[in-house]
């Protein structure tokens, strides 16, 4: 008798413990890591212009740079940012749910202007990399814009998304290629900008800070927003 | 002779009913001994588990953008919040390493972007971590 006592009183034990309730608020929780180009020697971030005009000098230390559609002198920007900087490490389960390039014009042209992102996927130095020897090859408009991932739009006119100098460019979206380079899809080379439509026979052109020149408020930047999976 | 050995049968049950009960003794201290402890600590054992998915306002991209003064991040404006998210609050901390900003605001009933300011301001460095939670609405 006294043991089913004592079994029935657990028994009620268990029964309170079972009671037990919790509640959570409902949470939306996002991560962001945003790698900038700093300071201005840095090697999380790489970037440099190459130049049609120029077509075997480097300019992987120049403080601007130029993307340009021009007779013979077209110009192209490479830049490539080093994930592995972002602390806590970006996990290869994680959801990127947004991801930006973010680089400071300084001029715009008069018509507007689009340009293309493609991924890189022949790595390239920043001290190395020159109009003839740069990973799409030295012929314009390749690769074809079928295969850009991203574009933006920059000139004055009304219509265009990044109408004025002294800002930062917004719509160059590249989630779909740091989502690949995060699950291990495809190797992080970074990426490369040209006009959509190169040698133009009136020069059109847009100039960027690059990281050398050591100007944080216009450093180029990578912003990367996820999601942790646990 | 008939009385006598009905007393036998029944002190002789009564000494086995007394043994039996003996033994039940260091048993029931024994069980006793469980049952205090059992007490002492939930058994996982008979707790359910069970898990609830908490509905959350949006799963799209916030856009989150530092806004610098002298090279430290003061501030940051997070873009891309929907009317479902109006009412919630939204809190952001920056890390960069070495320094936590911290802060909190109410998204405004349509959505759309909030600044929040941080009440450290980190310095930018190669790479700073933002972390944001919309709780609510």
């Amino acid at each position: 008798m006294i043991a089913v006592a004592l079994l029935v009183g657990v028994s009620v034990r268990a029964g309170s413990a079972a009671a037990l309730s919790l509640t959570s608020q409902r949470l939306t929780p996002y991560r962001t890591c945003t790698i900038t180009a700093t300071p201005a020697g840095t090697t999380a971030v790489s970037d440099a212009n190459v130049r049609q005009a120029n077509p075997t000098t480097n300019f992987g230390a120049t403080t601007t740079y130029v993307v340009s559609s021009a007779a013979a002198a077209n110009q192209r920007i490479y830049v490539r940012f080093d994930l592995a900087v972002c602390s806590p490490a970006i996990a290869s389960s994680a959801i990127v749910r947004l991801a930006t390039l973010r680089l400071y014009v300084t001029a715009v042209p008069a018509v507007c202007r689009t340009l293309d992102l493609f991924p890189a996927t022949v790595a390239w130095t920043e001290a190395a990399i020159t109009w003839n020897n740069e990973p799409f090859g030295a012929a314009i408009n390749n690769p074809p814009t079928a295969s850009r991932t991203g574009s933006v739009t920059v000139g004055t006119p009304v219509g265009c998304v990044n109408q004025a100098a002294g800002a930062y460019i917004t719509g160059a979206t590249v989630t779909t290629d740091v989502a690949a380079f995060v699950a291990g899809g495809s190797t992080n080379l970074g990426w490369m900008i040209r006009d959509d439509a190169e040698g133009s026979a009136t020069t059109r052109s847009e100039t960027f800070s690059a990281k050398d020149l050591g100007t944080i408020a216009q450093a180029p930047q990578l912003v990367v927003t996820y999601v942790v999976v646990p | 002779m008939r009385a006598g050995g009905l007393v036998r049968r029944r002190v002789g049950a009564l000494i086995k009913l007394l043994a039996a009960s003996l033994q039940l003794v260091p048993l029931a201290l024994a069980t006793g001994i469980f049952g205090a402890a059992a007490s002492l600590s939930v058994s996982s054992g008979t707790v359910g588990a069970a898990t609830v998915a908490t509905p959350r306002c949006t799963a799209v991209g916030l856009t989150v953008l530092q806004n610098l003064s002298a090279g430290t991040v003061v501030s940051v404006t997070v873009g891309g919040l929907p009317a479902a998210c109006g009412g919630a609050t939204l809190q952001a901390t920056v890390n960069n390493g070495s320094t936590f900003g911290s802060g909190s605001v109410a998204v405004p009933a349509g959505g759309g972007s909030v600044t929040v300011p941080l009440g450290a301001a980190p310095a930018v460095t190669a790479a700073e971590t933002t972390d944001i939670v919309v709780l609510g609405p």
